[in-house]
C-alpha cells in the first residue's frame, strides 16, 4: 500500500460524508419549506381544544294573564348502542330483539343498526320518554347505553301548532315561532376554546375564547290561550258540521294589531312533527291565498265613499239580478231592482259593487286596494306569510274592476282580508299584525318588545265611521250575516261566498265561505275572520262562517270584559258585574 | 519542561477555524439547552449551566490534548482500551438502571457513560493496531484483529442494552480499515452484508404478512436476533409514519412537526411552542432531540447553519488526516471524524424522520457531560495531529 493510494481513499471518504450531509440538508429543505404548512396546521390542531356547553332552549308563553306555557323542554334519553361490543360478545340478535320490544322498534332494523362492525356508536332511538328508557336500563344489556337529552314538548298538543312550529332533531327551530325566534330561544351555548400542553392540560394564559353559556330566552306571544281555545273549538265544530276541507280563523285586536288567536285546519301535533304533511303544516291564515269573494266589496265601497263619489244613500240600479257589461253577464244571488250603497253591502249585491268599482276607475281602485295592503305582505312576525295577488291596474282588462269589486281576480290571505276590516274599524289606520309580544331573558331582562306599529292610512276616519255603520247593518235582520250577531252588541261584518277557481273557470260546487267583522261596531275592540274551505253542501258565508263568528265573538266579548252599550252610564257597572258572574 | 514549552508553542499552529467551529457549536448547544428547559422549575432547569461547566472542562482537556504528542498514544491506548472494557463490564453489574437499561456508572456523584469511552478506546487501539512502528511499516495486521478489538465493547454495549451506540462502531471500524489501506473487496462485502441484514430486519418488521410469516414466526425471529419490543415499535413507526401518533409514534411525529413548523426563519429563540408546551418530550428535548428545538426556533436558516458547522468541523478533521505526518495520525483522525459524523448524521436523521429513533446524542450540542468531554478530547487529538503535520 502506498501513500498515494491512501490519499485517494480520503477523497472517497470525504465524498461519502458530503453526500450524507447533503442528504440531511435536502430533507431539511423539505421539512422546513415544503411540508411546513402542513406541519404548522398539524401542530396547532393537536394543541387546540374546544368544549361546548349545551343550554336549555327558551320557552314560548302565551300573552294571557296566567302566562301559559305553550312550548317547554322536558328531559328524555337517547338510546344508543356500541356495535363493536355487541358483535364481539356475539349478542346482536338477542339484544336487538329485547331492545326493540321495549322501544317498539322493528327488531330486524335494530339488529341491522347494531351489526356495523366498524362503528362504536349508533343511535337506536332518540328522545325516548323516561319510562321507556328506565325499562331499557333495567334490561342491563351489554353495549346498550342511555344518554341524557332534552326534547321539546308542546303541552297543548295540536293547539297553536302553526304558530309555535317545532324544533327538529338537531335542535334547530324549523317552523313558526321556533324558527323565526330561534336565535333568542336557543340561547348561547358556552364555548371554551383553548390550547393544551403536551400532557393535555389546559393552558390558562393561552385561552383563545371563552363564551359564558346563556340560557335561551322566553318568547311571550300576544296569543291568548283561552281565546285560542274558544276559536279552535268552534272551528272544529263547524268543520265537522259543514264537512269543510280546511279552515282558518284569526282574532286581531283592532287598535294594536296584536293577534289574539289564530287557527288553521288541518293541523298537526308538533310533538310528532315528523308525521306531519306539508298540507298540515301550512299556516293558511297567513300563507294561503284565496279569492275573497263578497267580503272584498267592503274595500271597494270604502274607497268610493272616501273619494266622495257616492254616499250611503246613493241609489244604484241593480238590474234585477242580471247585468250584461262588456259582453259578460254578472248576476246577483238575490235579485233587486234598486239598492242604495248601504244596502249593496247589506244584501251583498254584485251588480251594485261592480258599478261602484267602474265609477271609481281602475287607477283609483288599484291605489286604494294597495292602501289596504293587498298584493304585499303585512309583515307579521311569523315565517311563511304570503302577500296575495293583485295585478297592477295597467294590466287589467275592461271587466277587471267589476270582478275585483266582488272579490274575483284578486287573491288575499285571511290575514289581509282581516287587515282591511281592522283598518276600517281602526278609524282608517292600518296596523301591522304581530304575534310576538316580547322576548324575556332568563334573568328577566326584556330583550325585545314589540309595540303597535301603524302601516299607513287606508281611508279617512269619517269614512271609516260611515263604513262601520254600514257594516253593522249586515248582521241586522235582513242582512246576510245575521248569524254573526251578538246579543246586546252591535257587530259589524261582511259575508263572503266565493266560488273556487278550478282549472280556469269557477267551480259550481266548491266554495270558500267566509265572514269577517269586528265588534263592538262603534268602538271596535277586536276583529275576526273565519274562512271555511269547501263546506258541503251548505256553502254560504252567512250560514257556515257567520255562526262561528257570532259564537266566538260572544264568548270573547265576555272574556275581554266588553260592555254592551247601555242606556245609562250608571247601569254599566251593574251590567258588567252581572256579566262576570254569568258563566 | 523544555519539551512542554515547545509543545505550547505548537498551539500557535493549530487550526483556529476548527476551534472556532467547536466553540460556536458549544454555544449553540448551551443556548438551546436553556431554551429546552426554560419552562421547568426543577433542578434540570440549570442544565445549561452544567453543560457550560462540562464544556469548559472539555476545552481545557482539548488544549491539553493538543499540546500532547499523539504518538505517545502507542504506549497508553491499550491501557485505555482495557480500562474501557472493564468499565463496560462493570456497568452491566453496577450501572444505574434508567428506563430499563444500565448505561451509567456513578463515580463520586458524577455519572459516566462507559459506552462513550468505549468508542474512543476502539479508535485509539485501532489506530495503534493499524499503524505499527516504522520498522515493520509495510506489514498490515489482519483486519480480523480490528473486528475483534471493536467487537468486544460493541457486544458489551449491546448488552446494556444500547443498540444505537453499539451500531456506531461499525462505520468507524470500516472507515479506519479503509484509509489504513485494507483490501477493498472484503470491505465492500462487509458493507453489503450489513445492508442486507438491515433490510431483512426492516422487512421482517414491516412485511410479515406479505412474506407469508405468521405473527408467532415473527416473534421467534425477533427473539432470535434479540430485537426488543420497543426497538420493533420504533422501526414500525419509522416505516409507517402514520402509525400510532399518540403512542410510540409520538416522539418522531412531534419532532417532525417541530422541525417543519420552524419554517424558513423559525419561531424565535425561546418561542418554540412544540418545545415550550412539552409536545417534544421534556426528558429528551435537551439531549437527543436538541436539534428539533434548534430547528423549530431558528427554522431552516438555523438548522442548515448547524449542519454547515458540522460540515466545517468534519472537513477540518479530514484535512488534518490528509496532512498528518504518519499513518497513526491519519487513521486516528479518520476514526474520530467518522465517529462524530455518525453521531451527527444519525441524530439529525432521526429527528427529521430519516432513520428510526435511536438514542444517539448530537456531539458538542446535546446535553451530556461524558460525551462532551470525550468529544473534546477526541477533537483535541485531531488538533494534536494537525499541529504536528508534515511539510512544515
Amino acid at each position: 500500500m502506498t501513500e498515494k493510494h491512501g490519499s485517494a481513499r480520503y477523497f472517497v471518504l470525504a465524498i461519502m460524508l458530503s453526500l450524507a450531509m447533503t442528504g440531511l440538508a435536502v430533507r431539511l429543505v423539505f421539512l422546513h419549506l415544503g411540508a411546513g404548512e402542513q406541519s404548522r396546521s398539524m401542530s396547532s390542531k393537536t394543541r387546540t381544544y374546544k368544549e361546548t356547553l349545551a343550554v336549555p332552549r327558551g320557552r314560548i308563553l302565551d300573552g294571557g294573564p296566567s302566562a301559559n306555557i305553550l312550548a317547554a323542554n322536558v328531559g328524555a334519553k337517547d338510546v344508543w348502542a356500541d356495535p363493536s361490543v355487541l358483535i364481539a360478545s356475539n349478542k346482536v340478535g338477542v339484544v336487538a330483539s329485547q331492545v326493540a320490544a321495549v322501544l317498539g322498534l322493528n327488531p330486524t332494523e335494530t339488529a341491522t343498526l347494531m351489526n356495523q362492525e366498524r362503528r362504536r356508536f349508533v343511535y337506536l332511538a332518540r328522545y325516548v320518554p323516561d319510562e321507556q328508557a328506565d325499562a331499557v336500563a333495567r334490561l342491563k344489556l351489554p353495549g346498550i347505553h342511555l344518554s341524557d337529552t332534552t326534547t321539546r314538548s308542546y303541552p297543548q298538543g295540536e293547539m297553536l301548532c302553526h304558530i309555535l312550529g317545532f324544533v327538529n332533531h338537531d335542535g334547530v327551530g324549523s317552523w313558526g315561532i321556533e324558527q323565526c325566534m330561534d336565535k333568542y330561544l336557543k340561547g348561547t351555548p358556552g364555548l371554551l376554546e383553548s390550547q393544551l400542553d403536551g400532557r393535555r392540560r389546559e393552558m390558562l394564559d393561552r385561552r383563545i375564547q371563552e363564551i359564558q353559556p346563556r340560557d335561551g330566552a322566553d318568547v311571550v306571544l300576544t296569543i291568548d290561550q283561552n281565546l285560542q281555545y274558544m276559536l279552535e273549538k268552534s272551528i272544529d265544530a263547524a268543520m265537522e258540521k259543514h264537512r269543510a276541507k280546511a279552515a282558518s280563523a284569526i282574532i286581531q285586536r283592532v287598535r294594536t294589531g296584536e293577534i289574539l288567536a289564530m287557527v288553521n285546519r288541518p293541523g298537526f301535533n308538533p310533538n310528532d312533527f315528523r308525521s306531519a304533511t306539508d298540507e298540515q303544516k301550512l299556516n293558511r291564515a297567513i300563507g294561503y291565498v284565496y279569492e275573497p269573494g263578497s267580503t272584498f266589496k267592503v274595500a271597494v265601497i270604502a274607497a268610493a265613499l272616501n273619494e266622495g263619489i257616492v254616499t250611503p244613500t246613493t241609489m244604484f240600479n241593480t238590474e234585477n239580478g242580471r247585468w250584461l257589461y262588456q259582453k259578460k253577464v254578472l248576476r246577483d244571488y238575490h235579485p233587486y231592482s234598486q239598492l242604495n250603497v248601504a244596502d249593496i253591502i247589506k244584501k251583498s249585491s254584485n251588480i251594485g259593487a261592480a258599478k261602484i268599482a267602474i265609477m271609481l276607475g281602475d287607477e283609483r281602485l288599484d291605489r286604494y286596494l294597495r292602501g289596504f295592503n293587498i298584493g304585499s305582505r303585512l309583515g307579521i312576525d311569523l315565517p311563511g306569510e304570503e302577500g296575495g295577488i293583485l295585478a297592477p291596474a295597467s294590466k287589467w282588462s275592461s271587466i277587471s274592476s267589476s270582478r275585483i269589486a266582488i272579490g274575483q281576480g284578486v287573491a288575499v290571505t285571511p290575514l289581509q282580508m282581516l287587515g282591511i276590516m281592522c283598518g276600517i274599524a281602526n278609524d282608517g289606520i292600518m296596523m301591522r299584525p304581530y304575534v310576538i309580544k316580547e322576548v324575556v331573558s332568563p334573568n328577566g331582562t326584556v330583550l325585545v318588545r314589540h309595540e303597535p306599529q301603524a302601516l299607513g292610512r287606508c281611508i279617512r276616519s269619517d269614512t271609516a265611521a260611515v263604513m262601520r255603520e254600514i257594516l253593522a247593518h249586515v248582521t241586522e235582520p235582513g242582512g246576510t250575516g245575521t248569524k254573526a250577531a251578538v246579543e246586546g252588541f252591535k257587530v259589524a261584518g261582511k259575508t263572503g261566498t266565493a266560488q273556487k277557481p278550478v282549472k280556469g273557470h269557477y267551480s259550481e260546487t266548491d266554495y270558500m265561505a267566509s265572514f269577517v267583522g269586528f265588534m263592538p261596531a262603534d268602538d271596535p275592540e277586536f276583529g275576526m275572520i273565519v274562512v271555511m274551505d269547501e263546506p258541503q253542501p251548505l256553502h254560504t258565508g252567512g250560514i257556515v262562517s257567520a255562526p262561528v263568528f257570532g259564537e266566538v265573538a260572544e264568548q270573547a266579548a265576555r272574556y275581554l270584559g266588553l260592555l254592551p252599550p247601555g242606556p245609562a252610564i250608571e247601569d254599566r257597572s251593574a251590567i258588567a258585574s252581572q256579566a262576570r258572574v254569568t258563566p | 519542561m523544555r519539551e512542554f514549552l515547545s509543545n505550547l508553542r505548537l498551539l500557535r499552529r493549530m487550526n483556529w477555524l476548527m476551534l472556532a467551529t467547536i466553540c460556536t457549536l458549544i454555544a449553540v448547544g448551551v443556548l438551546f439547552i436553556y431554551s429546552a428547559t426554560q419552562t421547568r422549575d426543577d433542578s434540570t432547569a440549570r442544565l445549561f449551566q452544567m453543560q457550560l461547566k462540562w464544556a469548559l472542562a472539555g476545552l481545557v482537556i482539548y488544549l491539553a490534548t493538543t499540546v500532547t504528542d499523539y504518538r505517545k498514544l502507542r504506549d497508553v491506548s491499550w491501557w485505555f482500551y482495557v480500562m474501557a472494557v472493564i468499565l463496560l463490564v462493570a456497568v452491566l453489574f453496577f450501572g444505574t438502571r434508567i428506563y430499563g437499561a444500565r448505561r451509567w456508572l456513578m463515580f463520586l456523584g458524577v455519572g459516566v457513560q462507559p459506552s462513550e469511552l468505549g468508542k474512543l478506546a476502539v479508535i485509539l487501539a485501532g489506530a495503534t493496531l493499524l499503524s505499527p512502528p516504522a520498522e515493520k511499516y509495510e506489514r498490515i495486521p489482519s483486519m480480523w484483529w480490528l473486528f475483534l478489538l471493536a467487537g468486544i465493547p460493541m457486544l458489551l454495549v449491546m448488552k446494556e442494552p444500547d443498540l444505537g451506540s453499539a451500531l456506531v462502531y461499525a462505520p468507524l471500524v470500516m472507515a479506519m480499515l479503509y484509509v489504513a489501506g485494507a483490501p477493498s473487496r472484503p470491505l465492500v462485502l462487509m458493507v453489503l452484508s450489513g445492508v442486507v441484514l438491515v433490510t431483512v430486519v426492516l422487512g421482517a418488521v414491516a412485511l410479515p404478512a406479505r412474506l407469508g410469516v405468521t405473527p408467532e414466526g415473527q416473534d421467534r425471529f425477533f427473539r432470535a436476533i434479540r430485537l426488543s419490543d420497543y426497538q420493533r415499535d420504533r422501526i414500525e413507526v419509522f416505516l409507517q409514519p402514520g402509525k400510532d401518533p399518540m403512542g410510540t409514534g409520538w416522539n418522531k411525529r412531534q419532532s417532525e412537526i417541530a422541525v417543519g413548523s420552524g419554517g424558513l426563519t423559525g419561531k424565535g429563540f425561546l418561542k418554540g411552542t412544540q418545545n415550550l408546551l412539552g409536545f417534544l418530550p421534556r426528558t429528551v428535548a435537551p439531549t437527543d432531540f436538541i436539534f428539533s428545538v434548534i430547528a423549530e426556533e431558528t427554522g431552516f436558516a438555523g438548522s442548515v447553519m448547524v449542519l454547515v458547522l458540522y460540515g466545517l468541523l468534519l472537513a477540518c478533521g479530514l484535512y488534518a488526516a490528509m496532512v498528518a505526518r504518519d499513518k497513526l495520525g491519519r487513521v486516528l483522525c479518520v476514526g474520530i471524524v467518522t465517529m462524530i459524523f455518525t453521531h451527527v448524521f444519525v441524530n439529525m436523521a432521526m429527528t427529521i424522520g430519516l432513520v428510526p429513533i435511536v438514542g444517539i446524542p448530537l456531539p458538542l450540542v446535546s446535553y451530556g457531560g461524558t460525551f462532551m468531554v470525550m468529544t473534546l478530547f477526541a477533537l483535541g487529538l485531531i488538533q494534536s495531529v494537525y499541529v504536528r503535520r508534515s511539510g512544515l
